[in-house]
């Protein structure tokens, strides 16, 4: 107890004592669990849409498709059954737009939105009693068919009456997967409307969600409708299998992410020993009066601990609630949730346990301070380095030539501070390197295997027609006939994209990184995420089966494969067979350098009379964005622990020059000459970190991000180095703030009336 | 039965390592302090007078030999079990003064006696009792760094005392000082001798020394003359009559 008190009494003046590095410590720690937090929070939401949707839309966790509506109160009464959910009729219907047919499921629904899972209309409005012709489409599949709230939706029931309805709005709904992932797309109608379009009971379904108290634990809730109802099931669905169809792939952000954190904690833990060995190292004399007091090597230990790891595990507290708080944020006019718990406590149990291990290591140092405080600590002295000779010899200035002997004489810290600001600034420079591929990406499409912009379906027109209309434009360059069927790989068990676009003689611009591209007939390029699957290599022949056709394939070249995590096979139109090849389904057209496709779109969209289906294509990087958001933020944050690293290193030099400087005065050395030199003491291991940081990110940024696209299927060789010129401005700014941050405490110093003795 | 020594060594020996090569900084002391004794040891530099009072405080491991506190082994211990013995026995003044230099004068003192336990009301009222006699009653919340020398020592010295050791060890406690703030020190050290408390006190000052009952020569980490000051002080009346026109 009596410890206790005089420890707090100890910590507490300490603290005081350096309020502003106690507070940049706490921020950095926080800085850096909120940017984990925060881009974990947005790659889950961003790749997990299913999680969001179902708490918004109070979804039900499993969904029971029966042939008439079944006994509801007996469901309710199944065991872990919250709510219930319907039972809504459900009609098989046929949307027919511009002579394309799609299947639907047209549910009905009451004006009155459902209790649980009801639809979250984002678009338009919800179904109103008056709304007699009026669907409400699930958006996803609105986007796929391009429909917008007014749009005629005509559809023919199976009795093959059809029926003019109008879209009212479009809505979210965790009921079921992302068209066209997940089909038939799904549309809300009043059930009044439901029953003139289709009157026969026999010819529709009924839909029962069930919403548990526990959605962990379906099995007995499922098991008991299978007993309940037995015959009458014709399908059952939970959540999971809709939240694995909407989940995105997440493994390129994922390990970006991991990369970063990873990298953050490290600069973190760095900052933390940095800032408590730095101060275990001024408070020698202090630490080793208390030991002559009567406190055991344990007790320093744990002082120690205490103090530096309240300190970081306030500043996790903090970092926890501004993570919450981002959660409070709108993205798409929607709340991003809060992360779940698991990451959530990964990320808090991590951070938790690096402060712990970067503080402890110091502390045991600290507590092993021999107890007798006489002899006051002094800096080693160093002989004049062969560096700073060389430095006299060439006649540079005294205070350069002291400083520099200075930033060596303990090495520890020394090589800790060049440690401390080369990992930040490799992760920035990485970070730049991430930021300059995306550019890459959106400046050069065509590096990604994204020549074409636009690609044009015929739709209603003829083939030929649209590619007439398409060469006629005259922003469009090059016009390449494609066509997309599935493939299967020798062993049969999994179909893969092929996808041919171009001919043999004249083949579309793809990325080809390896090998050459294809010029023959049988020949094709496949994406690196095929080549793993196929255990293949570039030069090997072989078996597949292209479109049901079987097809000997020679695989001459790799391309940047984007799409499909890169289990993608290129290959010229002349290769299919020709019930696949003619017509092309449609047309990639490569644009004019400088060539706006939003503006090619309308003007085809305009000469066809709206015949044509014109889409743009969706660069990876604008998928990629949320990479941006972790970039920016996670850079701040490194600043910021280099920034901590650097006030230790400036508060250590400062310690042990503290004697120097009345020497220094004494010979003669003017104040802004001693400022200079203590500056260079300090400043000089900052510039040797950041240009080893600067050099090490550079040199490994583009293999990195190759080895990145390599294991998500991409490929290598889209990885970018950031230019010369940022990088020069990167590491001029840091050198610029480190030398900044080194001069203020220097002048105060260099003007201070200095004792001689010591304290 | 007579009462135990406060302190007692038996041939005790300190060679420290310095690369490999070792240097003998006491050989075979052999000393023992009554309580209520004040003894000044006195040798030239390098003697191993500060080595000689560390191993006693236990802040340095013995070599060889033994050390008796208050008629209890003690060079057998451990480093935590003499960090204990330190709380409650022996209090340290150094030359350097040592104050922590982030706490205020207070607190400084306060924090031996909250260290062995007691209340922080306890530790209060002992420290504002300390100060008082030592005369340092305004200085309670100044940082060490705003005191003079003088006063510093005496906020070491009331720090050193806050738990009434039974034994109070000195190293050069007015090595650092001008002679009038020496005299200050030393005036304390007198007063609280004369309550009962009993000194070990380094010193190379000759003058200083002879304010001592004893005084121990070393020499190359030997006893080499071991005596005591005559009782009638030697000092011109003068000299005590400074003391006595100080304490006015
Ligand atoms: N930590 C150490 N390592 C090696 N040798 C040491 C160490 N401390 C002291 N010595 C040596 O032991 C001998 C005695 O040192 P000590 O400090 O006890 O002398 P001292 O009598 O206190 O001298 P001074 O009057 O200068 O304070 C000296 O020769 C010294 O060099
Ligand atoms: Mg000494």
């Amino acid at each position: 107890m009596g410890t206790v008190r005089a420890s707090a009494r100890w910590i507490r003046a300490d603290l005081r004592a350096r309020r502003g590095q106690a507070i940049l410590t706490v921020l950095a720690v926080t800085g850096i669990v909120t940017a984990l937090i925060t881009s974990a929070t947005l790659l889950e939401d961003g790749t997990n849409p299913w999680r969001r949707l179902f708490i918004q839309t109070k979804g039900a966790h499993v969904w029971i498709h029966t042939e008439d509506a079944p006994d509801v109160a007996a469901l309710s009464r199944l065991p872990g059954v919250e709510q219930v959910a319907g039972p809504y009729r459900t009609a098989p219907v046929t949307l027919v737009l511009d002579g394309k047919k799609s299947p639907v499921a047209l549910r009905e629904a009451t004006a009155e939105p459902p209790r649980v899972a009801a639809p979250l209309v984002r678009e338009g409005r919800w179904l109103r009693p008056a709304d007699g012709g009026g669907v409400v489409a699930e958006r996803s599949f609105a986007q796929a068919l391009g429909l917008r709230v007014g749009d005629p939706f005509p559809v023919t029931a199976l009795s093959g009456a059809s029926h003019p309805l109008v879209v009212v709005g479009l809505a979210d709904s965790s009921d079921q997967g992302f068209y066209p992932e997940w089909t038939p797309g799904l549309a809300w109608t009043l059930p009044e409307t439901l029953n003139e379009i289709e009157p026969a009971q026999g010819r529709s379904e009924s839909v029962t969600g069930l919403r548990l108290a526990d959605g962990e634990d379906t099995l007995p809730a499922v098991h008991g409708a299978v007993t309940l109802l037995d015959e009458r099931i014709q399908r059952m669905s939970t959540w999971r299998e809709v939240s694995a169809s909407m989940e995105l792939d997440n493994r390129l952000l994922g390990l970006l992410l991991a990369l970063f954190g990873t990298a953050g904690l490290v600069a973190a833990a760095l900052a933390l020993a940095n800032a408590t060995g730095g101060r275990v190292l001024t408070q020698t004399r202090d630490i080793a009066t208390l030991k002559s007091l009567g406190y055991t090597r344990g007790q320093v230990f744990a002082v120690l601990v205490t103090e530096h790891g309240a300190l970081g595990l306030l500043g996790i507290a903090l970092g926890l609630a501004c993570g919450r708080l981002v959660a409070t944020f709108t993205l798409d006019g929607l709340p991003i949730l809060p992360l779940s718990p698991v990451p959530l406590l990964a990320i808090t149990g991590g951070t938790a346990a690096v402060v712990l291990v970067a503080v402890a290591l110091p502390a045991w140092r600290g507590g092993r301070t021999p107890p007798i405080p006489a002899a006051p600590a002094a800096p080693p002295r160093g002989r004049l380095s062969r560096l700073a000779r060389l430095a006299l010899l060439v006649r540079l200035p005294p205070a350069l030539v002291l400083g520099t002997r200075d930033a060596f004489t303990r090495r520890t810290p020394a090589v800790l501070s060049v440690v401390g600001l080369a990992v930040p600034m490799m992760m920035i420079t990485i970070g730049l390197g991430c930021w300059a591929t995306l550019d890459d990406f959106l400046r050069h499409p065509e590096r990604v295997g994204q020549a074409a912009a636009l690609t044009v379906h015929p739709g209603r027109l003829p083939a030929e027609v649209a590619a007439r209309l398409a060469g006629a434009d005259p922003d469009v360059a090059a016009v390449y006939p494609g066509a997309e069927v599935s493939a299967l790989e020798p062993e049969q068990t999994r179909s893969v994209l092929a996808r041919a676009l171009g001919t043999s003689a004249e083949p579309y611009p793809f990325s080809v990184v390896e090998g050459r591209m294809f010029a023959a007939r049988g020949e094709a390029v496949a994406g690196q995420g095929l080549l793993d699957l196929l255990g293949a290599e570039i030069g090997d022949r072989v078996r597949m089966t292209v479109g049901g056709t079987p097809l000997i394939v020679h695989i001459v070249g790799r391309v940047v494969e984007p799409e499909h995590d890169g289990e993608v096979l290129s290959l010229g139109i002349d290769s299919l067979a020709a019930k696949d090849a003619v017509p092309p389904q449609f047309y990639g057209l490569v644009l004019r350098q400088g060539a706006d496709p939003a503006t090619v779109r309308a003007r085809l969209l305009a000469a066809s009379g709206e015949a044509l289906e014109v889409r743009a294509a969706v660069n990876p990087a604008e998928r990629l964005a949320v990479i941006r958001v972790v970039i920016v933020a996670l850079t701040v944050v490194l600043a910021l622990l280099a920034l901590a690293n650097l006030l230790t290193a400036s508060a250590l030099g400062l310690r042990d020059h503290a004697l120097d400087l009345a020497v220094l005065k004494a010979m003669g050395l003017t104040p802004r000459q001693v400022a200079a030199t203590l500056v260079t003491g300090t400043g000089l291991p900052a510039v040797l970190g950041v240009v080893a940081g600067t050099a090490a990110g550079a040199s490994v940024v583009a293999g990195l991000i190759d080895l990145q696209g390599h294991t998500s299927g991409v490929g290598a060789g889209i990885g970018r180095t950031p230019s010369a010129p940022t990088l020069a401005i990167a590491a001029g700014t840091v050198i610029g703030a480190a030398l900044l941050v080194a001069l203020i405490p220097a002048r105060r110093a260099a003007r201070a009336q200095v004792p001689v003795t010591a304290r | 039965m007579r009462a135990d020594p406060v302190v007692t060594t038996v041939n005790l020996v300190k060679i420290y390592q310095n690369g490999g090569v070792p240097v003998p900084a006491v050989r075979g002391v052999d000393l023992r302090v009554e309580r209520g004794e004040f003894v000044a040891i006195m040798g030239p530099s390098g003697s191993g007078k500060s080595t000689l009072i560390h191993m006693l405080g236990g802040l340095d491991p013995r070599t060889s030999g033994e050390i008796w506190l208050d008629g209890k082994r003690a060079d057998t211990l451990g480093e935590s079990a003499w960090a204990l013995l330190r709380r409650k026995k022996i209090g340290f003044v150094f030359q350097f003064f040592n104050l922590v230099a982030n706490m205020t004068v207070a607190d400084n003192v306060e924090l031996p006696a909250l260290l062995a336990g007691a209340s922080p009301r306890e530790a209060r009222e002992r420290r504002e009792r300390l100060l008082d006699a030592l005369g340092l009653t305004g200085c309670a919340d100044a940082a060490p760094a705003q005191l003079a020398g003088g006063e510093q020592q005496r906020v070491a010295l009331a720090r050193a005392l806050a738990n009434r050791p039974s034994l109070l060890l000195a190293d050069e406690p007015t090595g650092n000082l001008d002679s009038r703030n020496t005299r200050d020190v030393l005036k304390l050290l007198g007063e609280v001798h004369r309550d009962g408390q009993t000194i070990i006190m380094v010193t190379h000052d000759a003058r200083v020394a002879s304010l001592a009952d004893r005084v121990v020569s070393l020499l190359d980490g030997q006893i080499v003359d071991d005596g005591a000051v005559a009782a009638p002080r030697r000092r011109p009346r003068g000299t005590a009559g400074d003391v006595v026109e100080l304490r006015g």
